[in-house]
């Protein structure tokens, strides 16, 4: 465990150093949530609310999916493909400590850095800016918390998945990329999903993905309450552990057909 | 001249059989680079059913505006892949651009080629099968005039990207990096010319018609096209003045790219 947190103590230092990176990202994503907001409000038309989201419900949306693209690791992470084929992996593999374990922990300092600076700031700047909602009770603040949180271990189990076919092939990015942009769409990311044909939202509920984003959405707007709450939480939690195990399976056939090349 | 256009073909021969190479890899980008842009709009379409008309705007009719920049943006980011500011940076961070300098051959062709993203061939393909889609949701009286001028609005938002790609990668000569804000003008740029420009904030429409003039290249021509009626009251000629943003654009751009070559010093990497 002091392994663990030592390593995210030093991921967290190392990801600090690119604060500027991180404002000038973070004025991309104010910009396009912008663009987005001016959309979504023109397909409102005056309308106060469509499927259960009011007009600063809607702004909120937005400016969550724009808040956690960073935290989330939405638009692709290829570290640990890239790891295999720099071939960095063999000494990874050599550390007294799962391979899940190590890049979870390096995963903690990196999603807490972009929350702080980037998701943060950028909730901030919308409050600024338009009417948004906010959670209104004790249980629902804490709620949000455990989603936001449970949100990040699922991207990041989903993305450890998706990155290791780089031990069967040369270039995975493609399938890499694939695995990114179904998430994109069945998180809700690009527009909510309860905005969807019902047979859409149904196919996207049998995928983790709405519980990356959408969910996350639906507690903090106050979508979501009482019971189903405690549920969301169960359901995201047990994507949690399926995606893990999957991953620990997956990389067990994997590390037997790893060669390294020397250089 | 010919001799570069010759050269030119070479280059670009070599990077497509190299990306050829690995078949199932190259399969892999290319189906992921049309889910991408397929998802983004389908997204989009589905909404729309529920909503009906976005400002007015059909869903047909927002297919027309949305495949136009497809295709455009697909276009140009297949032909300046190697001014891709993100990547260019690269060759200027990593000190491989001193290369390109040495060799006794054009250097902006020598950028041109140093990638070919064939993988966008998808984005244009997906981005024609929208443009279907918004032709057979308009009714569109199509005129010998529509028709001819088509190719020219196509080929104006190319030369606009285009240009906005060289300055980005121009600017990486003193900044290293590529810098954030280049994003907002051609990503942000495309997203926000494939929707109708009447559902923005005055500011934000402002800033695209005044300060970029990106209004002129998609929309105005949309307007013409579609037989819809201004609601910023220009004068008849807005839909035509594409053509003259996109050279203007592309000039400009380049004449920025060639000042930034004579006052280039190496990163010393």
């Amino acid at each position: 465990m002091r392994l663990f947190w030592e390593i995210t103590r030093r991921s967290f230092r190392r990801f600090m150093t690119y604060r500027a990176a991180a404002l000038a990202g973070l004025v991309t994503n104010v910009f396009f949530g912008l663009l987005r907001v001016s959309v979504l409000l023109a397909l409102y038309d005056g309308r106060p609310e469509v499927a259960g989201y009011t007009v600063p419900g809607i702004i909120t949306y937005t400016a969550l999916t724009q808040a956690v693209i960073a935290y989330l690791s939405l638009f692709g992470w290829f570290d640990l493909m890239q790891s295999v084929y720099t071939g960095e992996i063999a000494a990874d593999l050599l550390k007294p400590m799962r391979l899940f374990t190590f890049w979870l922990a390096q995963d903690t300092g990196r999603a807490a850095v972009n929350i702080l600076l980037r998701g943060v700031t950028i909730m901030i700047i919308y409050g600024l800016l338009f009417d948004l909602t906010y959670p209104q009770t004790a249980v629902q603040t804490l709620a949000v918390i455990l989603t936001i949180i449970l949100s990040w271990l699922l991207s990041f189990t989903w993305r450890f998945l998706i990155n290791l076919p780089a031990f069967w092939t040369p270039n995975a990015r493609g399938i890499v990329r694939l695995g990114y942009v179904l998430a994109w769409f069945f998180s809700g990311f690009l527009m909510p999903l309860r905005f969807l044909p019902d047979w859409v939202q149904r196919v996207a509920y049998l995928t983790p993905f709405p519980h990356m984003l959408n969910s996350v959405v639906d507690v903090y707007v106050g979508v979501l309450s009482g019971t189903e709450l405690l549920r969301v939480l169960l359901i995201q939690a047990a994507w949690v552990l399926a995606l893990a195990l999957m991953g620990q399976l997956v990389l067990k056939t994997a590390v037997r057909r790893l060669v390294i090349l020397g250089g | 001249m010919r001799h570069t256009l010759t050269l030119y073909r070479r280059l670009l021969g070599v990077q497509i059989r190299s990306q050829l190479q690995y078949r199932v890899a190259f399969f892999m980008d290319l189906l992921a680079t049309g889910l991408t842009v397929c998802l983004e709009f389908a997204s989009l379409a589905l909404v729309l059913q529920r909503f009906q008309h976005i400002r007015g705007w059909t869903m047909g009719e927002v297919a027309f505006l949305y495949g136009m920049v497809e295709i455009a943006f697909g276009i140009m980011d297949l032909v300046f892949s190697g001014f891709d500011p993100g990547r260019f940076g690269q060759e200027v961070r990593r000190g491989t651009f001193d290369q390109i300098l040495l060799r006794p051959v054009n250097i902006t062709v020598q950028v041109l080629t140093l990638d070919f993203a064939l993988r966008r061939l998808a984005k244009i393909t997906v981005g024609i099968g929208i443009f279907i889609v918004g032709l057979q949701g308009t009714m569109i009286t199509w005129t010998p005039a529509k028709l001819l001028y088509l190719p020219f609005v196509l080929g104006s938002m190319v030369c606009f990207f285009g240009g906005l790609f060289v300055v980005g990668a121009t600017i990486t000569f003193w900044t290293v990096e590529s810098i954030e804000v280049m994003n907002i003008l051609t990503y942000g740029g495309s997203f926000t010319i494939s929707y109708p420009m009447s559902i923005y904030p005055d500011w934000l429409r402002r800033f695209f018609t005044y300060i970029v003039p990106a209004i002129f290249l998609n929309y105005y021509p949309a307007l013409y096209i579609l037989d819809k009626p201004d609601p910023f009251n220009f004068p008849p000629i807005a839909p035509f003045l594409a053509p003259l943003v996109g050279l203007i654009t592309l000039a400009l751009s380049l004449a920025f790219w060639r000042f930034g070559i004579t006052h280039y010093q190496s990163t010393g990497t």
